[in-house]
């Protein structure tokens, strides 16, 4: 009861804030990282696939190969989930959560969608994992009440991606 | 004399949470010096106004060490002691969203 109108007359008056900080609050969030992970991991996924036809023959050159990408996929698909953790766990604050309910499922749905990439050598979870992090970027720079748009990107494996409009 | 302060950040939980308000006084004489285990409001020359806990005050100096109750809290581990002059007061009352 107090703390509603607390609350009711800081909407009024604006109390000064003090913060009660952890970690360096330096500020710099951005989704891109997660999104450029996310393609990556799907084009690792191309990649593995594309060297399975290619090389019947396991030779040396086919080993390090294919060792090299799995190593690259196993990394950005981490990477995806990191970088949508600190976001959710640093950056977003109740208020966005209350405005959007969907978020720590949506970030739940990445961590899952990120660990099922490195377990399999499939597109569909990969391709998954991208749209989530599009949405988990989109719902991040309306907060900042910048506007969005979905464009294919201009390199393989040419998925959509969602960019802020500044 | 009073001053309502809004909480933001994690580095007081579960004492104060984000969100949570924070009536603050400089009246010492009614209210106490400021003592090891108080909350204190400060004004740090490059983090702006922050929410510590006092662990120690050094009465030569004219500073308290502060703290957070996490590993991750910016505070006098990090930047030292505080001069006094640097605290607007110490927190009396929390008003939290129960």
């Amino acid at each position: 009861m107090i703390y509603q109108v607390v609350k009711a007359l800081d909407g009024v008056f604006h109390f000064e804030k003090a913060k009660a900080h952890c970690d360096i609050p330096c500020g710099i969030y951005d989704p891109h990282m997660a999104q450029i992970a996310a393609l990556t991991v799907i084009r690792m996924v191309d990649l593995i696939e594309e060297l399975s036809i290619q090389h019947k023959e396991q030779d040396a050159g086919f080993i390090n190969s294919m060792a090299r990408y799995v190593a690259v996929k196993e990394e950005h698909a981490e990477l995806a989930k990191r970088e949508v953790r600190v976001i959710f766990g640093d950056y977003f604050k109740k208020e966005h959560v209350e405005k959007y309910p969907e978020l720590p499922s949506l970030a739940h749905k990445i961590y899952q969608l990120g660990s099922k990439s490195r377990q399999t050598v499939s597109r569909e979870p990969a391709v998954e994992l991208l749209e989530a992090v599009n949405r988990f970027a989109e719902i991040f720079w309306e907060t900042k009440g910048i506007g969005t748009k979905r464009v294919k990107a201009p390199y393989k494996p040419s998925e959509e991606v969602v960019y802020p409009v500044l | 004399m009073f001053k309502l302060i809004r909480v933001t950040g994690q580095s007081l939980e579960p004492l104060y949470c984000e969100g949570d308000y924070v009536l603050v006084s400089r009246l010492y004489a009614l209210f106490g010096a400021i003592r090891p285990g108080d909350v204190v409001v400060l004004r740090h020359p490059a983090y702006g106004l922050m929410i510590k806990l006092v662990e120690q005050v050094t009465v030569e100096r004219d500073e308290i060490f502060v703290i957070g109750l996490n590993d991750w809290s910016v505070d006098s581990r990090e930047f030292g002691g505080i001069a006094r002059k640097d605290v607007l007061g110490k927190v009396i009352w929390g008003i939290t969203d129960l």
